[in-house]
């Protein structure tokens, strides 16, 4: 019957050891991972994929890379608490063993319909965390975008992610930051509203931009509405879509949209290829 | 290789040999309907069967499998099946599915799980002897096969024409390679069998080419028949957990008492689930019943033969039967798609 | 880090559940290793008043089982129901349908006025107190309270099926029920006993409750096509989830 064994065939289901190489709270739900794979191999992603993630006995998720592939010897992850892996993982510590498979789906499209534009990233939530590895990449080849343009929405003030970080992207050259509460508190100076209410402040040549767009589900019928009222042509707008991508390969099925497999067709869709998929947005 | 014919006394002797030699599942009663199950002695056997509860996929992509095992932190190691198994019995319909299944799982991302049961598979097909009150394989192509088997059974009259085409086939087939080659008579006979299943095998009419139905698909999102079936409809999957090309799976850690080691195990999983496209913190991206049951309809019709070429049904008709609310009929659905809204 | 303290109590109840723990046998040996029991009628002289796991076993009847319940959901940390009446009133809860005094005059007979023999309409555990997780049927699969419990410890949420037990017949490659023009509640029941009535030869009996979304009014749609009438389905409703509520 079932015989265990080293697989000498490439099994795409069996993950590779890897080690947490920081482990650090980031607010009350999320927490920050760096990570390294045993073999001392980079992960090989681009910007927009995603791994899968194994905690041996509580499962395995999928989430996206949140670092870019151009800062080497380490690959980062933010994860909210909401599922069995994640909190597991939030429960782990620096110096412990996790199982990594990956990486799996189509990234951002960096280094061609990106290539030489204007970029406006638009994320809501952990929808930064994705984004942040293609807002990494761009600014480490700076001189290969225009304009940069980043819009950050957050529930409250104390949901907001990366936030040294985003205080080193205001400072970058050509590069405008602007972020959004949809409640403040008493110490909050700026933007209150859903994310959609930063967009009337900035200003862009919508034939020259792409947009990348990643958030909870119910932002992304707002964010296009406006992006096609100012002009940016859905062929110019990227999105990255979440859904159960459990095998990360093609097969178990969970991730479809209609025909598409977020897994492999995605997370990453050009605007304009989703608009006749109707379980797209929903 | 031979095709030859036996009577039904030495195709007894023989199954007893393959018995004898090693792991065999073959077609047997089970209540009033028929299931593959371990093959304890040749008198089991029902080539007469109509259809079975379950597909073969069994065999090839258990209800529930380890897919790796793991002892604490140290990793994870690949568990894998490699033990040789014959299956007896196998409808054409059957074999086609399992050739769409073999697309599936080769494909792209090879499923060594999957794959390393397969390749120890020697399939023994049979002609349909019996049709089953469901069955509409004539309508899908599938009523009789010409590749995907080892070795290909056809009753005729009191006599089994044996028509082995692998090399597998040709090693199970023993003492059968002495027997006498089937005449110009009984191969005629065979292509009357085949001619009648082609004919008969249509207990519902599909009112269109098979090919045609991503086309018709394509225009009919909208169609009141989503809504309507699936008012009636339990969302328990049945449909799903009976069909030879369903093969969607859920994965999960199992773990010992001691809280260490256990498997990572996969089981079947049916888009017709509630939670089926659930994801972690509650989100459920298909949640109407009438939207899984519309996917699971474009899956077969549309969704599959982007992917392997195929339309992903093969018309054994067993979620037909399967389904208590008798709204699981592909045939009725897709018809229905072509009368006016 | 020690074990969890465990506390297993019983209310209203044949004390079936308890026993199924009992018939862990060897594994019951596992199971002490992670937990240590405290306190356990059917099983041990001890008494405890500080536990972090409370088991709960049956149903509440009686004014005075209200008071024991707040106060065992106040010393535990997690409240765990344990089998159909703990979860959904079970059994027990039939006497809802009839008149309480008729109630108890039929099982009491010339007893029935004594005051020890008060009732109540029979209510399920979560109906009084948060319940965090639940044991499901009648009576519960041992496997699956290890199952259960063993990811309580490893800080992992139990997956319960939320689907109906035809995919688990399906599964076992069980000769479906209505084949035989049975009424089966199977295509209404959650899933999780690995269809164990079917297996046998039994039409599911709807002892883990409705599934989630249970499609009912589908099934009284096709009565007649099984030669059977809503009533018919309805008596069988009426052994488990008759009094179980559901989204329509």
């Amino acid at each position: 019957m079932a015989q265990t064994r080293s697989s000498q065939e490439k099994d795409i289901y069996r993950p590779e050891p890897a080690t947490l190489a920081k482990v650090q709270p980031v607010t009350e739900m999320e927490s920050f991972f760096e990570l390294r794979l045993d073999s001392g191999k980079e992960l090989g992603h681009m910007p927009g994929q995603f791994v899968e993630v194994s905690v041996a006995g509580i499962g395995e998720a999928p989430f996206g890379v949140s670092s870019s592939p151009t800062r080497q010897g380490s690959f980062h992850l933010l994860l909210r608490r909401v599922g069995n892996v994640s909190s597991a993982l939030h429960r782990l510590k620096a110096g412990d063993k996790v199982g990594i498979r990956g990486p799996f789906g189509k990234p951002f499209p960096v280094d061609d319909a990106m290539k030489g534009q204007d970029i406006l990233f638009i994320s809501g939530g952990i929808g930064l965390v994705p984004v942040r590895s293609v807002i990494q990449y761009v600014f480490d080849h700076r001189r290969d975008y225009g304009a940069v343009t980043i819009l950050f929405g957050t529930k409250s003030p104390a949901d907001r992610l990366f936030v040294d970080e985003t205080d080193e992207w205001k400072r970058q050259p050509d590069t405008v930051y602007l972020e959004s509460v949809d409640r403040a508190d008493a110490s909050w100076k700026g933007n209150v509203g859903v994310i959609t209410t930063l967009m009337p402040k900035i200003t862009i040549d919508p034939v020259r931009t792409v947009a990348v767009i990643c958030g909870p589900p119910i932002m992304y019928k707002f964010v296009l509405m406006e992006l096609n009222k100012m002009g940016v042509p859905s062929e110019r707008s990227y999105v990255s879509l979440e859904r159960h991508m459990k095998c990360g390969v093609g097969k178990c099925g969970h991730c479809q949209i209609n025909g598409l497999y977020a897994c492999q067709d995605g997370p990453v869709f050009r605007y304009s290829d989703l608009i006749p998929v109707r379980e797209a947005f929903r | 290789m031979g095709v030859v014919t036996v009577d039904l006394k030495m195709l007894n002797v023989w199954v007893e040999g393959l018995i004898r030699g090693g792991r065999v599942f073959g077609v047997q009663a089970k209540n009033n309907r028929f299931q593959f199950a371990p093959l304890l002695m040749a008198a089991n056997l029902r080539l007469d069967y109509d259809v079975t509860v379950i597909p073969p996929k069994k065999y090839m992509q258990p209800a529930r499998e380890d897919l790796l095992t793991f002892e604490g932190a140290a990793g994870f190691e690949t568990c894998l099946d490699q033990e040789p198994f014959i299956l007896i019995g196998v409808h054409p319909y059957d074999v086609a599915a399992i050739a769409q299944m073999d697309a599936v799982f080769s494909g792209d991302n090879v499923d060594v799980h999957y794959m390393t049961r397969r390749k120890q598979a020697t399939v023994v097909a049979c002609d349909v002897q019996a049709a089953s009150a469901n069955v509409f394989a004539g309508c899908m192509g599938t009523a009789t096969v010409d590749k995907g088997f080892d070795i290909l059974l056809t009753r005729v009259g009191d006599h089994y024409v044996v028509d082995s085409r692998t090399h597998k086939g040709e090693v199970i087939l023993g003492n059968l390679v002495k027997a006498p080659k089937a005449d110009a008579v009984s191969l005629a006979r065979r292509e009357q069998v085949w001619e009648d299943n082609r004919k008969y095998l249509r207990k519902h009419e599909l009112r269109m080419a098979p090919e045609t139905l991503p086309t018709l698909l394509e225009a009919s999102c909208d169609h009141p028949v989503w809504e309507e079936k699936s008012q009636r409809c339990f969302s328990c999957g049945s449909c799903n957990m009976v069909c030879p090309t369903c093969y969607c799976f859920d994965v999960r850690d199992d773990v010992r008492w001691d809280l260490k080691g256990g498997a990572r195990v996969r089981d079947w999983d049916g888009c017709m689930l509630r939670d089926f496209a659930t994801v972690a913190g509650g989100h459920n991206f298909r949640k109407n019943r009438a939207d899984r049951y519309r996917h699971r309809y474009y899956r077969k019709g549309k969704y599959m033969p982007a992917k392997i070429g195929h339309i992903s049904c093969v018309g054994c008709g067993r979620c037909i039967s399967a389904c208590v609310t008798k709204i699981a009929n592909p045939v009725e659905v897709y018809n229905r798609l072509l009368e006016v809204r | 880090m020690s074990n969890p303290r465990v506390a297993i109590f019983d209310f209203a109840c044949c004390e079936g559940c308890q026993l199924q723990v009992v018939n862990l046998e060897e594994d019951i040996l596992s199971l002490i290793a992670l937990v240590d029991p405290v306190e356990w009628r059917e099983a041990m002289s001890d008494h405890s008043d500080s536990y972090d796991i409370a088991i709960i076993e049956g149903s509440i009847t009686r004014p005075e089982d209200v008071d024991r319940l707040k106060t065992i959901r106040e010393r535990a940390k997690i409240l765990i129901a344990l089998g159909a009446c703990a979860t959904m009133g079970g059994i027990n809860k039939l006497k809802n349908n009839f008149d309480l005094k008729e109630v108890r005059q039929a099982v009491y007979g010339a007893a029935a006025g004594m005051a020890h023999l008060n009732t109540e309409p029979t209510r399920a555990l979560d109906e009084i107190v948060k319940v965090d997780f639940k044991v499901h049927g009648c009576p519960i699969d041992n496997r699956e309270l290890g199952a259960i419990i063993r990811c309580l410890i490893m800080g992992k949420t139990p997956v319960i099926p939320t689907y109906p037990v035809c995919v688990e017949c399906k599964k076992n490659e069980v000769v479906c029920r209505y084949e035989f023009n049975e009424i089966c509640l199977g295509p209404v029941t959650r899933a999780g006993c690995g269809a164990r009535c079917p297996s046998r030869g039994f039409w599911c009996f709807g002892c883990r409750g409705y599934a989630e979304e249970p499609n009912v009014a589908a099934a009284s749609d096709v009565m007649d096509h099984y030669g059977k009438t809503v009533e018919d389905l309805k008596s069988r409703l009426t052994l488990f989830v008759g009094q179980q509520e559901f989204p329509p």
